[in-house]
């Protein structure tokens, strides 16, 4: 992220901030923190999965039956192939 | 001291939704330009540009799948990983 533009009356505020404040502030941080990675994953699985779900010419706005259906099967597929390897890693840290 | 706090989240929400915007626009132009445009002639033909929003309106129809699909999975709490989960 870019580095955010404080003003000095910004940080003074900031530093006078009751540690409530201070808490509720942290606490969206981490919100938004992991609203971001959330929407970075959405991203590059709507890359990967239109790749190999979008491969006729396109001729037409919409998604068709197949490829929605296979949007959402390489979501969940993705998902699987997520959950096998970190299964694969935890068997193979227990060797 | 509530308008700090104020400003700081109104502008990381901003920022927020400025590299969302742009993430989805470079992704719209990498792979529409590939599948409009695969050989780039001295204009864009009306061809080209109706593909273009064809191409667009389907990305971002399969973005919202995606979207969709995928909040199922977080909501499941099943999701710590797709991507993020193990380096962190």
């Amino acid at each position: 992220m870019d580095s955010a533009n404080i003003s000095p009356e910004t940080m003074q505020q900031l530093q006078n901030m009751s540690v409530q404040e201070k808490q509720e502030l942290n606490q969206f941080i981490q919100n938004e923190n992991q609203k971001a990675q959330i929407q970075g994953v959405i991203h590059s699985l709507t890359d990967t999965c239109f790749r190999k779900c979008v491969t006729s010419k396109i001729s037409a706005g919409a998604l068709d039956r197949n490829e929605q259906s296979c949007m959402q099967n390489c979501v969940d597929r993705f998902m699987d192939a997520n959950n096998t390897i970190i299964q694969n890693l935890e068997r193979m840290r227990s060797l | 001291m509530a308008d700090a706090k104020q400003q700081i989240t109104d502008q990381i929400r901003q920022q927020q939704a400025i590299g969302n915007a742009r993430a989805l626009v470079e992704k719209l132009n990498e792979h529409c330009f590939e599948r409009c445009i695969p050989k780039p002639g001295p204009s864009l033909s009306s061809a080209e540009s109706t593909c273009f929003s064809a191409c667009m309106e389907k990305y971002m129809a399969a973005w919202g799948a995606v979207s969709r699909q995928y909040l199922v999975h977080v909501q499941k709490g099943s999701a710590a990983g797709g991507g993020a989960g193990l380096g962190a």
